[in-house]
């Protein structure tokens, strides 16, 4: 029962359609991840996998860490781009 | 809600294939506690066994049983090993 | 499903459930730690904790020196009632069943 207010996307419908493929979360602090999004809840709670956790060093760097899968608590995510690959990519940091 | 796509993996069934199981849990500080998921609420309150306590990646702790208060948990991941 | 007073691990709780009257550890915020018997708790975490032991650590840092000192101040309480809000980490004595 998906509704859309006149033709516009919902923003939680945004993210259903993110489901399978990458996604950039960023966190309310210093913090981001990207993974592949398998699913999520309606606090945005997320599970994603082949997960890169992304945390900014006091130089501006990041320093990155692998997740295989996980679940992220949505009390902390302030941001989310779809398709996004993270800070690097987009020559943040460094 | 919307519809369930085909490779959907909810929250809830995530924590139902990974309960029982070892897991590393990151907290909003930073510390991470790797151990045996026993079981956890709908706040995210998380009962471990077997936990061993992280600081910069130095092991500082160990517990036989810890419980976690689910406000400070920043994730919950599957350690290594295999998925799917 | 084991009920009220069973000794499974059905949800978090249960673990303090199970270590009431016995002596805990708590990890607060603040780089606080308490020691001592857990004689109430309600699902926020609030504790009333018996006989308590207190261990606050302070890392401070000298700025002639560059070095750092870990300070931790410990003090006892006989009776102490702890708000949920501050607990990160309850650990209940190693369980025997």
């Amino acid at each position: 029962m998906s509704r859309t207010m006149g033709g516009q996307l919902l923003p939680l419908e945004l993210i259903d359609r993110c489901i399978g493929s990458r996604i950039w979360i960023i966190l309310k602090g210093d913090k981001e991840f990207v993974g592949t999004l398998q699913g999520f809840d309606d606090y945005v709670n997320m599970v994603l996998e082949d997960v890169t956790e992304f945390e900014v060093n006091p130089d501006g760097g990041y320093r990155e860490t692998k997740l295989d899968q996980i679940l992220l608590n949505g009390n902390n995510i302030c941001m989310l781009v779809p398709g996004g690959e993270g800070p690097v990519a987009q020559g943040g940091g460094q | 809600m919307a519809a369930i796509g085909p490779s959907k993996r909810s929250p809830t069934e995530f924590l139902s294939q990974v309960t029982g199981r070892p897991v590393v849990v990151k907290l909003n500080t930073g510390v991470d506690y790797k151990g045996v998921l026993a079981c956890l609420d709908g706040y995210m309150n998380i009962a471990m066994e077997q936990t061993e306590e992280y600081v910069n990646g130095q092991l500082k702790n160990k517990y036989g049983d810890a419980f976690i208060r689910g406000n400070n948990v920043l994730y919950i991941s599957t350690l290594g090993a295999k998925k799917r | 499903m084991a009920g009220k007073g069973g000794t499974n691990v059905d949800e978090p709780l249960d673990l303090l459930r199970l270590s009431l009257d016995e002596r805990i550890y708590v990890k607060m915020r603040g780089d606080r730690e308490l020691r001592g018997k857990l004689h109430a708790y309600d699902q926020h975490l609030n504790m009333v904790l018996g006989e308590v032991e207190e261990v606050v650590t302070v890392v401070e840092y000298d700025e002639d020196t560059f070095e750092e000192h870990v300070k931790m101040t410990k003090r006892n309480i006989d009776m102490l009632y702890v708000r949920g809000d501050g607990v990160i980490l309850v650990s209940p004595p190693l369980r025997t069943s």
